[in-house]
């Protein structure tokens, strides 16, 4: 095993004092505990350091796709000035949400490359983000008859899942202009 | 007062993302409805509050629509140059 980048004891403090200073101003009524506990799926998502919610609006949290969970984990990250490929050794959570969904991931994959291989036609999943569609590439390398892609542009890019020979669809190659307002 | 600290939540989060934080400066513009926070920051440091992809920023403005949702007021983040 390589040396922890991230400890609780050099990086705990000042996890801790930002995220009770933002609840408090936003008046979330949360509470956070911060562990080192190791991953029960150390392929998939191995962080170093855990900060697990808890109080009257965890719903809040996991709203909207765990967008609220994501917000904080992102500012906490940015706040230590993280580079982006260090980026999966901390991970927030509520309720085990993370956890799960980790689970849902693992199981949409198998369960779409069994389909890819009975079909022989492309399975393209819904746009995840980077974290999330790693799961995905991890949970089908041990396939040999199918082999997965990620294609399109953030924050809209999505895992395909194609039959091991067949080529991938083409693409524009260019990103879209950005517009004001969302698309589709 | 609870306008007073959402706007501190603005400038708390700015000044610990930013390289410069005594120039952050966050002005709050109160209307009807809703209320404008106007961010200024270093510009050296307006690529630490927006982010790849406009990342931090969209997820301030997460942060303020929760806090938001709380008191009942919308909050509008800009950034300004």
């Amino acid at each position: 095993m390589s040396k922890r980048k991230y400890t609780i004891s050099e990086h705990g403090p000042r996890i801790e004092a930002f995220l009770k200073r933002i609840l408090q101003l936003a008046g979330l009524k949360l509470t956070f505990e911060l562990s080192e506990e190791a991953s029960p799926h150390p392929d998939f998502e191995n962080p170093e350091i855990r900060v697990k919610f808890s109080g009257d609006d965890v719903s809040e949290l996991i709203a909207n796709k765990t967008e609220l969970l994501l917000a904080l984990e992102h500012l906490t990250m940015e706040m230590l000035g993280m580079p982006g490929e260090d980026h999966s050794l901390i991970c927030f959570d509520a309720n085990d949400h993370r956890m799960l969904r980790i689970e849902e991931l693992r199981f949409s994959a198998v369960t779409a490359a069994e389909r890819v291989k009975t079909t022989r036609t492309p399975f393209r999943f819904n746009p995840m983000n980077s974290r999330e569609r790693r799961i995905l590439h991890m949970a089908l390398r041990n396939e040999p008859e199918v082999r997965s892609e990620s294609e399109g542009f953030e924050p809209r890019r999505n895992v395909v899942i194609y039959p091991a020979g067949m080529p991938s669809s083409p693409r524009t190659a260019a990103p879209p202009v950005m517009r004001r307002g969302r698309r589709r | 007062m609870a306008g007073m600290s959402i706007k501190d939540l603005v400038e708390e989060i700015a000044k610990a993302l930013v390289d410069i934080p005594e120039e952050v400066s966050v002005r709050e513009v109160q209307g009807e409805q809703v209320t404008v926070l106007e961010l200024r920051v270093a510009p050296s440091d307006l690529g630490k509050v927006i982010g790849k992809q406009g990342r931090t920023a969209r997820s301030i403005r997460t942060l303020l629509g929760a806090a938001g949702m709380k008191l009942n007021r919308r909050f509008t983040l800009e950034i300004l140059e």
